[in-house]
């Protein structure tokens, strides 16, 4: 069954001199245990799309929000927004782009993860936290979990933190993981570790991934199924092998032609914008 | 301009500090033309009606010699906004220069300029003026003397914190790799920056300045008598509370409200020109 | 024919932990009108080096000759006006509060370039050349997009008339079909313009396109050099294999050579 289902999902901003459209209808699902790429541009909605998932444009006073959004069967546009918070951090979690700046300077990892693993189980004693904080960041291969754990963000490298992050947002396992493209602040090497850790990690607790990224190559390595999305449209959408080496709609294919290649093919080509860009989406089946 | 404008008055606190700015400002440029008794800013005596109610003649009442304190009020707001601006006018360009010295350049000139900007700073503000004018003269020009002399290390140290971060920003790398001058990259790169910050601090300051002013007056040390002053008319009147309490209840109600207006005013430029402190 | 030199270029910083090795021991050559890459990963020392070619930072020890001379920290406004730079961040290069003709214009008041009534005939002349338009010079660097700002800070180089540009990580920032734009841009310059680059990124897979030859390092030093063909045939240092393995890569033709050249066959 579908984690994550999104019909016809529409959003609008109203601004002092009328109104933006962000999002022309989306159309999305995720299956268990499912990890999918939302690729695009940036300023092609694929970032205000998880922000909606997670329930938090939804608080957005100048957000007009319509269509379906269901997780895990509830209607998130239904909700309140104390039951949407509720879900945050228990049930979805979310990894961002600079681990550093996204954990809070003032305190230690450890307190950091008594205050995660308290939002799924508000009476756990500060001991049982330390101790599942010290496994989780043993499967995240953290070599002295007790240092990390009384450090504070600042005093661990930039790949370290991403680990800490990670272990943090699966600390709930959670039924839906958003990572936004984890690991770009990041050397490559590092990003390419963490990827295959993230990978790891969330086929182990058969946890589902929104994965959003602007980088083909990555999305490639990671997804199992991809969507493309184009000025709030999405345009092709299929299993990840099927689509990189059959892309038909012209927007993907101008996206892949732009990629250089290692093996050299020379400058990458600069396709000229076109309507057909716009053209309607082409699917290459394999969702639910 | 006009776009900040349209923002601005959006809000309607920001646009209520706008209207009292606006009056103030009228009503003291206008002054004695407004006034209904011109003459009742100086040594006037008219014991026919000293210290009346407030009536149809007199709208706030006559002081202890007569004077219509209406008048009187138009004319201190005369006194008051002159000495903000002139404080403003000269803490702001030695703060701002100062700051930006500190802040851009750095260095030992950093820790010069900006331990001298702490030693002024660890010093109340109303001590080192009475200090001062405890020194000189109770003049009008001495009371401004003294209240600039403890207003510009507000501002170098608003400035300096700010050229502090622009400096590492990637259009002064740019500048610098292009090989202009230091005089360039602080007055024409960095300052543009901080103009915003600034701004919303000056229109804040005014009604600080204002009441630092008053209170200058209010002890005897600033506008002396008999020139209309709010603060020494706050003072004169105060021992005649609460029977004759035209006297400082209208001159205490106009340092509220310049204070206030001023305040609304600047707390919208800061929204409006996206200034975080 | 050699235009810039490194000759066993050192940079040490004084930390109070002690001395850091940000850059040790450089010698390499950059030939003219050549595109060489710098690569390399945080604290490999890249942008140190960087700093030294452009006079930003003095080297603690070594080197550099640029067409024959002794360039050192504090150079001559002629020797300075050779070597221009585009940086990585579009957003944060450019002045908010100025005007995009401002900026760029900011070289020809500077090296005093030109007549000062025609200067603003050559700051549109810069950014018609980069794909912009000249009437687009009183635009605030606000509403600009990515790209666009990209090719301002590129006009800005040009408008001094450098023989040399140092571009640091110039489409790191950019979406991939901007990135192929501003690509070929800096291509067509360089060929024009008779440019030479020194081109510093840690996408790999840009370095194979737009470099002749490619450097790299490793907690500044400079671990593999050579050509670009050879270091994607065949490289030699396992940092550089290391690096080609990190790449992601979108066909399967990229994933043979990928997986075959960090292997190390």
């Amino acid at each position: 069954m579908s984690i994550l289902h999104i019909k016809d999902l529409h959003l609008g901003f109203k601004t002092l001199t009328g109104h933006v459209d962000v999002l022309h209808g989306i159309d999305l699902d995720i299956a268990a245990g499912e990890k999918v790429a939302l690729v695009g541009e940036s300023g092609s909605g694929k970032s205000v799309t998880a922000r909606i998932v997670l329930g938090l444009l939804q608080e957005t006073r100048t957000a007009r929000i319509s269509g379906t959004v269901q997780f895990d069967g509830q209607d998130i546009n239904a909700m309140s927004a104390r039951d949407r918070a509720g879900l945050r951090g228990t049930e979805m979690s979310m990894i961002f782009q600079d681990p550093t700046s996204a954990l809070n300077p003032m305190f230690t990892i450890g307190n950091q993860f008594t205050e995660v693993l308290r939002r799924r189980d508000p009476k756990l004693s500060k001991a049982a936290s330390h101790a599942r904080a010290t496994t989780l960041l043993d499967e995240v291969a953290i070599p002295d979990p007790a240092r990390v754990l009384g450090a504070y963000p600042f005093q661990l490298s930039g790949g370290m933190n991403q680990r800490v992050m990670i272990a943090m947002a699966l600390a709930n396992t959670p039924k839906l993981l958003l990572a936004d493209e984890p690991g770009t602040a990041l050397d490559v090497s590092v990003q390419a570790q963490t990827l295959t850790l993230i990978r790891d990690l969330v086929e182990q607790n058969g946890t589902s991934v929104l994965f959003i990224s602007h980088n083909l190559g990555v999305v490639r390595e990671f997804a199992d199924r991809v969507y493309v999305i184009y000025r709030g449209n999405i345009v092709e959408d299929g299993p990840t092998d099927a689509l990189f080496a059959n892309p038909q709609h012209a927007y993907t294919r101008a996206l892949m032609s732009a990629v250089p290649r290692i093996t050299g093919a020379g400058l990458p080509e600069v396709p000229e914008v076109s309507d057909d860009f716009l053209a309607p989406r082409i699917s290459h089946g394999g969702a639910l | 301009m006009i776009r900040t404008l349209r923002i601005l008055a959006a809000n309607p606190l920001s646009l209520l500090g706008l209207i009292l700015v606006c009056l103030i400002t009228l009503a003291a440029i206008f002054a004695p033309w407004i006034a209904p008794f011109p003459t009742h800013n100086g040594a006037v005596v008219d014991f026919l009606n000293n210290n009346r109610a407030p009536s149809a003649r007199n709208w706030m009442g006559t002081d202890l010699v007569g004077r219509d304190i209406f008048s009187r009020i138009l004319f201190a707001y005369q006194i008051s906004l002159t000495l903000g601006v002139v404080v403003l006018a000269i803490a702001v360009p030695i703060g701002t220069m100062i700051g930006l010295l500190a802040g851009y350049i750095g260095g030992w000139l950093e820790m010069i300029l900006m331990r001298i900007v702490d030693v002024f700073l660890s010093i109340p503000p109303l001590v080192l003026a009475i200090a001062m004018m405890g020194v000189l003269e109770p003049t009008l020009t001495n009371a401004m003397l003294a209240v600039t002399a403890m207003w510009w290390p507000w501002y170098a140290r608003l400035v300096y914190s700010i050229a502090r971060g622009e400096r590492e920003e990637g259009y002064v790398l740019a500048a610098e790799v292009i090989g202009a001058g230091a005089g360039h990259i602080a007055f024409r790169e960095i300052l543009p920056n901080c103009l915003p910050a600034i701004i919303t601090k000056m229109t804040l300051d005014m009604g600080f300045v204002i009441i630092i002013a008053s209170s200058l007056s209010f002890l005897g040390l600033g506008v002396q008598p008999p020139t209309a002053d709010l603060g020494s008319m706050v003072a004169e009147g105060a021992r005649y509370l609460p029977d004759s309490w035209w006297l400082t209840v209208f001159p205490g109600l106009a340092i509220l409200v310049a204070v206030f207006g001023f305040n609304l005013l600047g707390d919208g430029l800061r929204d409006v020109l996206g200034v975080d402190e | 024919m050699t235009l810039l030199s490194l000759n066993g270029l050192t940079k040490t910083f004084e930390t109070p932990t002690g001395p850091v090795h940000a850059v040790s021991d450089v010698t390499l050559d950059v030939q003219a009108g050549e595109c060489l890459a710098i690569v390399g990963e945080s604290g490999s020392g890249k942008t140190t080096i960087a700093n030294m070619i452009l006079g930003i930072l003095a080297a603690t020890s070594g080197e550099i000759t640029f067409d024959g001379q002794a360039l050192s920290a504090k150079r001559s406004a002629e020797q300075r006006r050779r070597i221009q730079l585009v940086q990585q961040n579009p957003l944060s290069s450019l002045n908010p509060k100025r005007s995009i003709g401002a900026s760029v214009r900011l070289g020809l008041d500077v090296y005093d370039i030109g007549e000062k009534s025609g200067r603003w005939g050559v700051v549109e002349d810069a950014l018609d050349a980069v794909g912009l338009s000249g009437d687009m010079r009183t635009r605030a660097p606000a509403s600009l997009s990515g790209g666009q700002r990209q090719r301002v800070s590129i006009a800005r180089a040009l408008a001094c008339d450098p023989r040399f540009l140092v571009l640091d990580e110039p489409t790191s920032a950019l979406d991939v079909l901007v990135q192929a734009r501003v690509l070929r841009l800096l291509n067509d310059l360089r060929v024009v313009r008779g440019l030479t680059y020194i081109f510093i990124t840690h996408d790999l897979a840009v370095v194979r396109n737009v470099a002749d030859r490619v450097a790299v390092f490793q907690s500044g030093q400079l671990v593999e050099l050579g050509e670009t063909t050879q270091i994607f045939s065949a490289p030699q240092a396992a940092y550089t294999r290391q690096l080609i393995g990190a790449v992601p890569v979108v066909d399967a033709a990229e994933l043979n050579l990928r997986n075959k050249l960090a292997e190390g066959v």
